[in-house]
């Protein structure tokens, strides 16, 4: 009896010793960056161009370029991500074709980003004629996107109680009507969610955009979608790996890391707050 | 009037429903009672076409309502489940408020008429005997509402898309006593208005609201009887050892 | 607050009930009226009633059948289907014996004895006595009310004593003219139909606290009056 008690306690303490062990990961990473970056950013910082070759001056076009991107690959990964989650949950049964579709889904989720960077610059930036852009980088991204938003709408669509959809189509509506007046309002905050979450994932993407979309030194913001721009994680990587002087400009790229992990955990905060405020919205409307 | 002839069901090779050949009169209640998986269901959901959805289902022989054979190829779905309204077993309001739920079926159904839909609404309400309790609270989720008032929604939902016939898959399955007698009284008077047809595992639930009782075993009709006389005395000695508990 | 229809149900059964109390009163008082004034014609009316009375009876035992086969009553709903499936089977009893009173009168079997016997058989009293029992168990059922079922037990008693006693006067009038054996013994079995019905009563007024008071009053009425 007693054994028994303390293996448990023992096991339950190992467990709770794990548990913390991640968290200290967690705020051991963010410490350090907070430490050396915080001290950097100020507005100036978030709001001039970088000068003195990199080593002086702020990040605001690779802010602004970030945010272009991550704008761009979700137009291109939510409506057809959504659309394609629909049709394989809603309407694909569970045929033979569903299956396949699902198994090259994650297929395409598991494929390294770099080969989608270079699929990008192949397609989009070559044979499209995009060039280096906003619109080739965000249709790299978006595509790059789409395995997470698919799994992520489909998950939300099965979560949908069964019961709305019998209940809907026992009133005379049709399945078209009870996919768009019952069905994705009742999945929308999940969706969102899984939208959310992947914008995160986009917004930190290197290499997709390293060959489409990133420029190496671009003090302008772009004005239009053929333009290039200049994004937070290839920034990064710029100035802490082939900047004229690492030294001088460590702490702007810690200053850089900041600001791009204050984007991606401010996500995540948004996702999880959409969730539960549409989550109470959808029950009342 | 609801006539089955000749039916016949299949889930694949499964025999779900042998040859069963029933008639319901017009503002009756029919009760269809038997052990799980004898088909009761499954024949319940043919009269408003809910087993097209299952893959691999496949029926022999003629469902009609009011003389016409609802899988007819001119039959539109839509139009028939609005005529044939269903209460399922567990309260399944939609995640919306209780106005919208009750004027989901004239919204789909192209009502745009915002005095129509108002007026619709209150009289299903008070049809389903609701209006008193949530009058003044149309605009709350229908979700705050208990189990019984959620399940008596469900029957508004139904009644708002003016039916001539109720389908009821065990309605009172998942409520409480209080709840479950509500909902029976409640069938007791929606009988004047329409044709009721209710699945119950309750023996005692089919005594007490209906006329005519079916009772199914392994797919077939073992007897299809007044209620009365089904469990006063009934002709097959099935029914009897099922009704009285003799049975298995 | 409105009314669940197994509530209705059940008002519909204990309104069959009265009706069919109502004609076995009537019909109780006929019989009386129809012995003590030698009137065959009204016995006729009796004899011919009977058939709706049986027919009453029928129509509430199925009614009740169908009631516990449908709705399973229980607790206080139980014991007023039980107890109305009893008194009405009671009722259709006291109906026979008004009929077979009546019967009696057709035949004119009993119709020699003079009326001075008839006073000193007290056969009036008998009859009101009785009578009164049965109208007391309807109010008794009617209000719900078991105050006045110790009440009832005791006209039950007086009844007894009257015929108790009828006995000694009808052997001492069969001494006197044994001529008239016969016509005294038919009024005899006038007199314990009577008796009987009141017996009857209460049995009647042992389901009626049955159904309102769940005391089982059966088979130790002495105890309950000790």
């Amino acid at each position: 009896m007693t054994g028994k008690r303390t293996n448990q306690k023992i096991a339950f303490w190992i467990f709770r010793i794990l548990g913390l062990v991640v968290v200290a990961i967690l705020f051991w990473i963010l410490g350090f960056i907070i430490y050396h970056g915080a001290g950097v950013i100020n507005w100036k910082f978030l709001t001039t161009a970088p000068t003195d070759g990199m080593t002086g001056g702020g990040i605001f076009p690779a802010i602004v370029g970030t945010f272009c991107l991550i704008i761009g690959s979700m137009i291109v990964a939510f409506p057809l991500g959504v659309m394609s989650a629909i049709y394989t949950t809603e309407y694909a049964g569970n045929g033979k074709i569903v299956k396949f579709i699902r198994v090259m889904t994650n297929n395409l989720g598991s494929i390294p980003s770099i080969i989608f960077g270079l699929f990008g610059m192949a397609l989009f930036v070559n044979t499209l004629g995009f060039g280096d852009s906003i619109i080739a980088g965000s249709f790299t991204l978006g595509l790059l996107a789409l395995p997470l938003v698919i799994r992520t709408t489909e998950e939300a669509l099965k979560a949908v109680p069964d019961s709305y959809r019998t209940g809907s189509l026992a009133l005379g509506a049709t399945k078209l009507q009870t996919i768009w007046r019952v069905v994705l309002p009742s999945a929308f905050p999940n969706i969102t969610t899984g939208l959310i979450l992947s914008i995160g994932r986009v917004s930190g993407e290197t290499a997709p955009i390293l060959f489409t979309a990133a420029a190496y030194f671009l003090p302008k913001l772009p004005s239009s979608i053929y333009d290039q721009v200049m994004a937070l994680p290839y920034h990064l990587y710029v100035i802490a790996t082939s900047g004229t002087d690492l030294e001088a400009t460590r702490p702007i790229a810690y200053g850089t890391a900041l600001v791009l992990i204050i984007i991606v955990l401010g996500m995540n905060l948004l996702a999880s707050f959409m969730r539960r405020h549409f989550g109470k919205k959808v029950k009342t409307n | 009037m609801i006539e089955a002839k000749n039916i016949d069901f299949y889930y694949g090779d499964f025999h779900a429903l042998k040859n069963i050949n029933m008639v319901m009169e017009d503002h009756t209640v029919t009760a269809f009672i038997g052990p799980s998986g004898c088909g009761k269901s499954t024949f319940l959901r043919l009269f408003n076409r809910m087993n097209d959805l299952i893959p691999g289902a496949r029926l022999e022989g003629e469902c009609l309502i009011d003389g016409k054979n609802i899988y007819d190829k001119s039959v539109v779905v839509d139009e028939l489940r609005k005529n044939v309204g269903m209460v399922f077993q567990k309260p399944n309001p939609f995640p919306k408020s209780i106005f919208e739920n009750v004027a989901y079926g004239l919204r789909v159904n192209g009502v745009k008429d915002k005095a129509f839909i108002a007026q619709k609404v209150e009289e299903s309400l008070k049809g389903a005997a609701l209006w008193e309790e949530v009058k003044d609270k149309l605009k709350k989720s229908a979700y705050e509402l208990s189990g019984g008032q959620q399940q008596r929604l469900c029957i508004a939902r139904a009644l708002a898309v003016s039916p001539s016939i109720l389908l009821m898959d065990e309605p009172a399955s998942a409520l409480d006593p209080i709840s479950t007698s509500k909902i029976e009284e409640l069938i007791h008077s929606l009988k004047n208005d329409y044709t009721i047809v209710i699945v119950t595992h309750n023996m005692q639930q089919a005594a007490r609201v209906s006329d005519k009782t079916g009772f199914f075993m392994l797919g077939e009709l073992v007897e299809y009887n007044d209620t009365k006389k089904m469990f006063l005395n009934p002709d097959k000695v099935q029914t009897q050892n099922y009704i009285t508990g003799r049975f298995g | 607050m409105i009314m669940k229809h197994t509530e209705k149900e059940l008002t519909l059964l204990r309104d069959e009930v009265s009706q069919m109390w109502g004609l076995v009163l009537s019909q109780l008082e006929k019989a009386r009226q129809a012995y003590m004034n030698n009137d065959a014609e009204l016995a006729r009316e009796v004899a011919s009633r009977e058939k709706r009375v049986d027919t009453y009876e029928l129509k509430i035992d199925s009614d009740c059948e169908n009631y516990i086969a449908l709705f399973g009553p229980v607790a206080v709903d139980l014991r007023l289907v039980l107890s109305l499936i009893k008194i009405s089977g009671t009722l259709e009893r006291i109906a026979d014996f008004a009929d077979g009173i009546a019967r009696q009168v057709i035949s004119g079997s009993c119709m020699a004895i003079p009326d001075s016997l008839k006073e000193d058989l007290r056969i009036d009293k008998m009859f009101a006595t009785v009578i009164s029992m049965l109208s007391d168990c309807f109010v008794a059922l009617e209000s719900e009310n078991t105050k006045l079922s110790g009440h009832i037990l005791a006209k039950d008693d007086i009844v007894d004593e009257i015929l108790h006693d009828d006995k000694r006067v009808l052997a001492e009038y069969i001494q006197q003219d044994p001529q008239q054996a016969l016509p005294a013994l038919e009024t005899m079995l006038v007199l314990r139909k009577i008796e009987r019905i009141g017996d009857h009563c209460g049995n009647i007024v042992e389901e009626i606290v049955f159904y309102i008071d769940a005391k089982i009053l059966k088979h130790n009425r002495n105890n309950e009056k000790e």
